[in-house]
Parts: C-alpha cells; sequence; structure tokens
C-alpha cells in the first residue's frame, strides 16, 4: 500500500478488476471473429474447370487443387473403367496452369494422343486419356470467374489489430501497476510489441497486398498476453521473448515465401531432414544439461533449443504433395526419420517433447496413408517403448506415480508444482488478482512449465480458457481447410502445424494441472522461451499457407 | 484431397481429448476450487494463518465468537467462552477438522468462483456465520464438566437447533499452550477431537432403550410380564450382575431400575437376529453428519455372538459404542414419534454485500424408530424421571430420560451417561451428556444435564 489515500487505492484497485473483466470479453469477440473470417474465407467448393467424358459426354466437376483420378472410389474423379489403375494419375492447379502427371498406372497416362512423362501442362481443349477413358479439360462457365471471397468480406484487419492494441492497452496499465506503485518500464515491452504488430500489418497488407490478417491477429493477441503478463514480474525477461517474437515473425515471412513454390519445397525435403538430424546430433554432443534434459545449446549469449526447430522440419519432411503420395505409398522413409528424432529426443531425455513428435508423426502418418493397421502397429510399438522407460527411468516413473495424487505430495518434487498452480489458479477466480500480483511467479518454472497457472491466477481463469480455446480453434480451422488449401502438401502441414500446437497445449496446460502427469513442455506463444517463440511462428506459417487467399493477393499485384 | 479431407477428421479425436481434459479441468475447479485454494502454503491467506483476513462467527446471540482484525484470528473475550465453543468453532491451524473455521474456510476467506480470493473492493470478502449455538449455554456446560473430559450437546428437536455443543478437554485457542502438541503425559489427549461428533463410548445403561424398542416390538405381552432379578443370573456360565437384588419387576420398573439381570435375558429371549435389526433401524453402524460435518458411527454387532455377550450387549456393554450426537438424535426421534429432526448449527451464512448465501433451517431427517414404538418408550422414560430420579432436577419439563454408567474396563473409573428431552411442548428440547472417568451417570452426568435443560429452557 504505497499510496497513502486508500480512497485511491480502492479506486485503482476497482478499476483494474473492471480492466481484468472487460479484457476477456473483448479477447472473445476479436478470437471469434477472426475464427469466423477464417471459416467464411476458405475457398468455396465450385469447381473452376470440369471434366468432359467424350464418349458419353458426361461432365465430371474438378473440386481441388489436387485431384486423384482413378478407378478406386475414395479417388476424386472417379472412372468407371476397369482398364484404369486404381490410382491413375493426380491432376493439379498450379501457378501455371493445369498439370496432369501419372501415378505409376499400368497403361499410362496420354494427353492428345501422347504418353506423359512426368507432370505435364493440360490447356483447357486438351484431351486426357486413361484406360479407356477420355476426358476433355474445359473451363467451367456456369460459374463467374471472379473470386468469391472477395465479395464475401472478410474481417477488417486494420480493426482486428486496432482491437488487439485495445486489449494490450488494458493489459499493460495492469503491468504498470503491478508493484501498486506506478512503473513505467512495462511500456517498453508494450511500445516494441505494438511496432512489431503494425510493422507486420503494413508489410504484409500494404507491401504484399494480403487480403486476410486473422492468423497473424491470433498470434499476436496471445504472445502479446503472455510478454505483458511477464511484464508484470520481469520487464528485462521479455526483451529476449520480444527478440524472438521479432525473429519467429521474420521466420513466418520467410516460410510463407519458401512454401508458395511446393517444387521448391519437394526438393528441398531431404536436406532439411539431413539438416534437422545433424542439428540434433550437435545438440546431444554440445548440449549441457538442464533441469535434467539436454536440450539447449549454448551459441554465445544465447541459449538455443534445437528441438523446437526441428519440429518445423518435421512437418516439411513428413506432408506430401498429393502425386508424390500417390507414388510412394509406403510411409518407411518418414517412420525413418521420425525414429530417428524420438530416438534423439530420448537421449536428450526431453520426453515431453518426444511425445508431442510422436503425436504429430500419428497424424501426419495417418493422413498419408489412411491406415489404421498401421497406426495401430506403431502406436503398440511406442507403448512398448514407453514401459520400458517407465521400467528403467525411475524418474519418470515418480512422475507418473505421483499423477493424480498431487495433494499427497504436496511438499515433495512429485506434486509440489502442481498443487501451486491449483491452489493459485484457484485463488484467481474468473478475472485473477492482477497482473504481477500472483504469487505463483516465485515458484519454479512458474513463466514456462506452470505458466497456464499464472496466467489464471493473475488474469483469471476466463482469459486462461480462452487462450486455449484459441489453440483448438486454429486446428479446427486447419482441419476445415483440408480440402480447400492448394495441396495436400498444406492441407497435411496446417493440420500436423496445428495438431501439435494443440497437443502441446494440452501437455503443459493438463500436466500443471495433474489431468496428465507434468511433462515440461511450454504453452504456445505464452510461455517463457525464444526458441518456443519463434519455432510457434514458424508452425503457423504452415496454416497460413494452407489458406487459400496468402498466394491469391501476390499473384493479384 | 477428398481422402485428405477424411482423413483430417482424426484431429476430432484430439480435439476431443482435449476438451475432455479441459472440462474436467473446469469440473474439478468449481466443485473443489475451494479446498484447492484453501491450502496452508497459499500466501494470498498470507502468513500461518489460513483466517487473517476471514468473516465473523457469531453465536445465536450476535456474539463475536471469531473474527479477523489486522490480519490475526481473535477470538471471544472470555476464556472459559473461548474454550466451550473451540470444537464448535475450530481453531486458528485448522487442526480441529470438524470445527465451523476448517470445514467453512472457502466461505470464511469469501472464496468464490468469481473472485477467486481477489479483492476488488480492497475489503475482505469473507462472509460472516452466524451459529444457533448460545455461548453462555455452553460456558455453563464447561464449567460443570470442570476438568473432566466428556461432552454434552442440547438440541431444540422441534426446529433442529444446536443449543450446546461442549467437549472437553479443550485448550484456548487465542492462546494454544506451548505443549499442546508435544505434551506426553495426556493432558490434551484427543484434544482436538469435538466428542459429540467424533468419539464413540461404550453407552452402558442408556443402551437399555434400544433393548426396550426391540422388546416393544417383538415381545407382545410386555406390560404384563415380570422378571426376577435375584442381583445376579448366569448365562451360558457367566454372571450378569446388578447392583443389588430388585426382586420381581415389572418391564418398566425394571427399566427405570435399570436391571442388568431383567434386560440380558430379553436381549436373550429377542436373540441376535432382533437385537443387530433394532439397532440397525436405529442408526448404529452408521454414519450421520452435522451441517455436513460426519459424525463417528455408533457400534453394535452381535453377529455369532455367545449367549452371554448377547446379554451383556443388550445391557450396553459387550463392543457396543454410542456417538453422543446420535444419541442426541434417537432422544429427537423418540420425542417425535420415531422421525427426529435433523439438528443444524449453522443458523446462516452472510456475505460482505449482505446477501445471505445459506440459512439453516428445519429439516427431517430419516425414520429411526415405529411411532408406536417412540411414544412408548416415551412414556417408560416419563415414568424413569417421575418415579425413580425426580422431577426435581428439571423443574416443569416433564423430562423423559435415562442414565447409564458404562463400565470401560483397564482400571478405569465408568463413564457416566444421562440422555432425554422434555416432553413440554413449550421446551422441546433433547440433550446427551457423557462424562468420563466418573462414579455414576446420575451424580455425574446428571448433575450438568439438570443444570443444562433448566438454562436451555429459558432461551428464546
Amino acid at each position: 500500500m504505497t499510496l497513502n489515500i486508500p480512497g485511491i487505492q480502492n479506486l485503482l484497485d476497482m478499476i483494474l478488476f473492471a480492466f481484468r473483466v472487460i479484457v476477456p470479453f473483448v479477447f472473445l469477440i476479436i478470437v471469434w471473429r477472426c475464427f469466423a473470417s477464417l471459416k467464411r474465407g476458405r475457398r468455396r467448393e465450385d469447381p473452376v474447370v470440369i471434366l468432359e467424358d467424350m464418349v458419353t459426354h458426361e461432365t465430371i466437376p474438378v473440386l481441388y487443387w489436387e485431384n486423384s483420378i482413378g478407378r478406386s472410389k475414395s479417388c476424386d474423379i472417379v472412372l468407371n473403367d476397369p482398364t484404369a489403375s486404381r490410382d491413375h494419375a493426380v491432376l493439379m492447379r498450379r501457378e501455371s496452369g493445369w498439370i496432369i502427371t501419372d501415378t505409376g498406372s499400368k497403361s499410362g497416362t496420354f494427353v492428345s494422343g501422347t504418353k506423359i512423362k512426368g507432370p505435364y501442362q493440360v490447356m483447357p481443349g486438351d484431351v486426357m486419356a486413361m484406360g479407356s477413358t477420355a476426358l476433355m479439360l474445359k473451363r467451367a462457365n456456369n460459374t463467374p470467374k471472379k473470386k468469391k471471397w472477395i465479395q464475401r468480406r472478410a474481417a477488417s484487419p486494420f480493426g482486428l489489430l486496432t482491437s488487439v492494441t485495445f486489449i494490450q492497452i488494458f493489459l499493460v496499465v495492469q503491468a504498470c501497476f503491478a508493484a501498486d506503485k506506478f512503473s513505467p518500464m512495462p511500456l517498453i515491452p508494450f511500445g516494441v510489441l505494438q511496432v512489431l504488430e503494425w510493422g507486420l500489418y503494413f508489410y504484409s497488407i500494404k507491401g504484399l497486398g494480403r487480403v486476410s490478417f486473422e492468423l497473424e491477429t491470433m498470434a499476436f493477441l496471445l504472445s502479446g498476453t503472455g510478454i505483458l503478463l511477464i511484464a508484470g514480474t520481469d520487464v528485462k525477461s521479455t526483451f529476449t521473448q520480444l527478440g524472438a517474437l521479432a525473429g519467429g515473425i521474420i521466420l513466418f515471412c520467410v516460410m510463407i515465401q519458401f512454401l508458395s513454390d511446393l517444387d521448391r519445397v519437394m526438393r528441398w525435403r531431404l536436406a532439411i531432414a539431413v539438416f534437422a538430424i545433424l542439428l540434433f546430433a550437435a545438440n546431444l554432443l554440445l548440449a549441457r544439461t538442464h533441469n535434467g534434459a539436454r536440450n539447449w545449446i549454448k551459441l554465445g549469449s544465447f541459449s538455443v533449443q534445437p528441438s523446437e526447430f526441428i519440429k518445423i522440419a518435421f512437418i516439411f519432411v513428413g506432408a506430401s504433395t498429393l502425386d508424390r503420395l500417390q507414388t510412394a505409398r509406403n510411409l518407411t522413409g518418414f517412420i525413418g526419420f521420425s525414429a530417428v528424432c524420438m530416438g534423439a529426443l530420448f537421449l536428450m531425455r526431453d520426453f515431453g517433447t518426444a511425445c508431442i513428435f510422436f503425436v504429430t508423426f500419428l497424424i501426419i502418418a495417418f493422413m498419408r496413408s489412411g491406415s489404421l493397421r498401421t497406426i495401430a502397429l506403431i502406436c503398440s510399438v511406442a507403448a512398448f517403448g514407453a514401459f520400458l522407460i517407465l521400467k528403467f527411468k525411475p524418474y519418470v516413473a515418480d512422475r507418473i506415480n505421483a499423477w493424480g495424487h498431487v495433494w499427497e505430495h504436496v511438499n515433495d518434487s512429485g506434486g509440489y508444482q502442481q498443487t501451486r498452480v491449483l491452489s493459485y489458479a484457484a485463488s484467481g477466480g474468473l478475472f485473477g488478482v492482477g497482473i504481477g500480483k500472483g504469487c505463483l511467479k516465485n515458484v519454479f518454472a512458474s513463466t514456462t512449465d506452470l505458466v497456464f497457472g499464472m496466467v489464471c491466477e493473475e488474469l483469471g481463469l476466463a482469459l486462461a480458457l480462452l487462450i486455449v480455446l484459441t489453440i483448438a480453434l486454429l486446428m479446427f480451422y486447419a482441419r476445415s481447410d483440408a480440402t480447400r488449401s492448394r495441396s495436400t502438401f498444406y492441407s497435411i502441414s496446417a493440420c500436423a502445424a496445428s495438431g501439435m500446437l494443440l497437443f502441446q497445449t494440452c501437455l503443459n496446460v493438463f500436466g500443471a494441472t495433474d489431468v496428465l502427469p507434468l511433462t515440461g513442455v511450454t504453452l504456445p506463444l505464452i510461455s517463457l522461451g525464444g526458441s518456443s517463440m519463434m519455432a510457434v511462428w514458424g508452425l503457423l506459417a504452415f496454416i497460413k499457407a494452407s489458406d487459400e487467399r496468402t498466394y491469391a493477393a501476390r499473384r493479384k499485384s | 484431397m477428398k481422402t485428405t479431407g477424411t482423413r483430417s477428421l482424426i484431429l476430432w479425436i484430439l480435439g476431443l481429448c482435449f476438451f475432455v481434459g479441459l472440462g474436467y479441468f473446469v469440473y474439478g475447479m468449481v466443485t473443489n476450487g475451494g479446498t484447492w485454494a484453501m491450502q496452508p502454503f497459499n500466501k494470498h491467506l498470507t502468513s500461518g494463518s489460513q483466517l487473517s483476513n476471514g468473516g465473523k462467527i457469531l453465536d445465536r446471540n450476535n456474539a463475536i465468537l471469531a473474527k479477523s482484525e489486522n490480519g490475526k484470528r481473535v477470538y471471544n473475550s472470555d476464556e472459559t467462552v473461548r474454550r466451550a465453543m473451540l470444537h464448535a468453532v475450530g481453531d486458528t491451524k485448522g487442526y480441529i477438522s470438524t470445527g465451523i473455521q476448517y470445514n467453512y474456510r472457502s466461505e470464511l476467506s469469501g472464496y468464490n468462483l468469481i473472485t477467486g480470493l481477489a479483492t476488488p473492493t480492497g475489503k475482505s470478502g469473507g462472509s460472516d456465520i452466524k451459529l444457533t449455538l448460545d455461548s453462555s449455554l455452553s460456558k455453563l456446560a464447561l464449567e460443570k464438566l470442570g476438568s473432566r473430559s466428556g461432552a454434552a450437546a442440547v438440541y431444540n428437536y422441534k426446529t433442529g437447533e444446536m443449543l450446546c455443543m461442549v467437549s472437553s478437554p479443550n485448550f484456548d485457542p487465542q492462546n494454544p499452550p506451548q505443549d499442546l502438541d508435544t505434551d506426553k503425559s495426556g493432558k490434551y489427549s484427543g484434544v482436538y477431537l469435538n466428542r459429540v461428533l467424533s468419539s464413540s463410548y461404550t453407552p452402558g445403561s442408556i443402551f437399555k432403550l434400544v433393548t426396550s424398542a426391540a422388546a416393544i416390538e417383538n415381545i407382545p405381552n410386555l406390560d404384563s410380564r415380570t422378571w426376577d432379578c435375584k442381583g445376579s443370573i448366569l448365562i451360558n456360565g457367566n454372571k450378569i450382575t446388578d447392583v443389588s437384588s430388585y426382586g420381581k419387576l415389572s418391564f418398566k420398573n425394571a427399566l427405570a431400575k435399570s436391571s442388568n439381570v431383567a434386560f440380558a435375558q430379553i436381549a436373550v429371549e429377542l436373540g441376535n437376529d432382533k437385537m443387530n435389526a433394532i439397532a440397525n433401524e436405529m442408526g448404529f453402524n452408521k454414519s450421520f453428519d452435522l451441517d455436513g460435518i460426519p459424525t463417528s458411527k455408533s457400534v453394535y454387532n452381535v453377529t455369532g455372538a455367545q449367549p452371554n455377550e448377547l446379554g451383556w450387549s443388550g445391557v450396553g456393554q459387550y463392543t457396543d459404542l454410542t456417538n453422543p450426537y446420535h444419541m442426541l438424535l434417537i432422544m429427537g426421534a423418540i420425542a417425535n414419534e420415531g422421525t427426529p429432526v435433523k439438528p443444524y448449527m449453522i443458523s446462516s451464512i452472510t456475505s460482505p454485500f449482505g446477501l445471505t448465501t445459506k440459512s439453516g433451517h428445519t429439516q427431517e431427517g430419516s425414520r429411526l424408530l415405529k411411532a408406536s414404538t417412540a411414544n412408548k418408550l416415551k412414556e417408560y422414560m416419563r415414568y424413569n424421571v417421575s418415579s425413580y430420579y425426580g422431577d426435581k432436577m428439571f423443574p416443569g419439563l416433564s423430562v423423559c430420560a435415562k442414565t447409564g454408567t458404562a463400565e470401560v474396563g483397564q482400571g478405569k473409573k465408568p463413564n457416566g451417561w444421562m440422555v432425554g428431552f422434555s416432553s413440554d411442548r413449550n421446551t422441546p428440547l433433547a440433550f446427551a451428556v457423557v462424562v468420563e472417568n466418573a462414579n455414576t451417570g446420575m451424580t455425574s452426568a446428571g448433575q450438568i444435564a439438570s443444570a443444562l435443560m433448566t438454562a436451555a429452557a429459558k432461551i428464546k
């Protein structure tokens, strides 16, 4: 109570409380508007071109950017033709136009009478022959060629980002009064945050002419909340976090640029895989043990967690375009790569991250193969592995033993952190006790592994739930966009990236609150940790790339 | 890409797991948030004491039993009141787990789901709790108990209000003795235990009420029968004795004189099954609760007992155990034609904004006796007082009662019991008193009961 007049102090407390009540409501509106606008902005499933059967004159709409053609019922364009292969060819839309490629059919694919080898561009009017079927590519003239999504207006990026700034003003006021006395220090991270947010806004909307900014808005909302939360406790540690945010934004932009050319991406996949494995090797050789896990490399005055960046590489290696999926059906290469990654993580004793890789692996493997049998086999191998770990790594077993019984371990390592999280989270109620006014901040790992508890305590359960729901919404968006992106590569990578983020969120939130054993992974965008912050922005690039509008604007200009 | 779209549905599994986990956490927060927050390590509750910012606890006349001042818990100004109310109110550290301060710590500290422990208005959000207990009646009970261990409880069997709940030994919560936790002499033995709610004593003769209930229901010509009481009887080679030889006794005189010889024979005549059945019906081997605070079970089980053991069990020895609160409830049942009114001690919980969040009210408990059995027992118990104990003990209250002197062995003196109620409709009060290490029920518990009932009858 440094203010001598109790009346003013009380008034201030009430104003700050009112701010904390307003924040989750505005937050909800922004997130919902972003999500609705993302959903609205998806490509309509109207055919751009159609195929006309030269014999029956039946027309087949071409609905997707990548279409498998074949006898199999699961193909996008089903050929009722016993002489065609089950998966005969893939018809793809690219920047240059429509391309057909044969996917190892028995009888081959012919365009205007010539048997094709490799990708072959088809023009409207060209006839493609597969087996005894001949299809002519035609423009779909019944639908107007105008891009529909411009007519169905997206949420104004300016309005969204202004609301984010608005929320951050409320939060920074909280942070400034963290110690009851006004301190201007949190204004520094607030200022930098605004520069980064509006910088990316102008670069992307004015510079690149993109129309959508929903994903970036959601990411800034989360990153900003995390940074301002930490500003209430320790302003200095937000500086590296802000640096990482800047780095993350650059990575995000570079990756979107890189992802625009899928042929280039597919060429680079092997190099990325080798690079990832080398990074792991470097990690194992150079790392120092930090809190039981050897997952840090020291570069000058910075500590880097390579496994965070390998998450991005993992998705690069796992996802694939449809034509390559059809020709390389087995998963052997990817399984091998995943095994190496997870083996390295076990050697680093980073079991939380290993779990994240494993779940991401399952998502990618299933989306590629659709084979439940393979997945079941892999899962049983993993279960056996987990059993061995529990058997030979007693400290992991200890954590599992305390799980669900944390109240019996209030003062030992089994439940010390979780009981503090639960107790202080409950103390915060729906709207929290105020930034910097919590007590969980004094518990070890409060700004990383236990940050969910800190959000609950200082900003309230309402905002904490909204934060994790935002991450869940990203996944539901990525899923609903799976058939509408420009390639299965984007679909698979967006689903994998968003699934990875949500699973990581689950491990963090449920670990801290004793729903699951505590594993010590970060809460995406909220937890303190530069590598994590950058890597999450990198992962968001996959989701951004799956949005059809991302590359449309570039072509328009 | 259609198949990719279909396969992406696998993400729903992850989404489902996420929502299940989140739902589990939120459910835990909603149901247990108060307990989670009320931890000794929680610094929002500050320095050592859990209730440095808690609400007040008041007795029925608004006397302050406990309140928080300048970050400290302060109790009533009278030491005897503090000690008498200790077990009802609870201690500062929360060691008395049946106390209000422990069981209602969320309410007192002002925890709620919306604001947690935050104090947006700058004031403590703790609720005040008003009890139905009367601190001066409790003080009287403690004065009468003196240094003896025991328990005394009085409640209004029509409204359910608890008026007195005192347990001894106790200590002063304002100045807890230094040697409270280190003492080895046994003077604080069971000091954190509320003997009204959490103890089980050998009942002795008060158990004859249970045997009587079984007799009323199972022996058709009960009032015309007599029992020959020659001071002792051999059952199965084991001698059961009385204080003196009473000669031929009718049933009601056998109860009034509390003849072990007669009641042992009755229990044997009824048999194990009927005795077990009536005891279970009357709530033995079962836990009750007072405002959600659970009580210890009374115990009666004669399955497989020999006839001599059955005989002893019928007079309240053998393995029989009773809990004072349970006995009080049985008194309420007999007074109310078999169905007791549930006792309560929280009159109201009032939030800082003046909103009453909980108020105690009259509520029927589950039936413990048939109405006819209860009325018959009431008649016999009234006879006990009018012809033997003397109405002088309870002037003008038409008390129905039963005393008991329970042998506990191990070189200790018996436990003295008295349980009963006023059958006068203007003073619907029931009581249960037990004194450890006493001479007889009448001289120990009887004196306390007499004083308590006389004083309680004046409470409005």
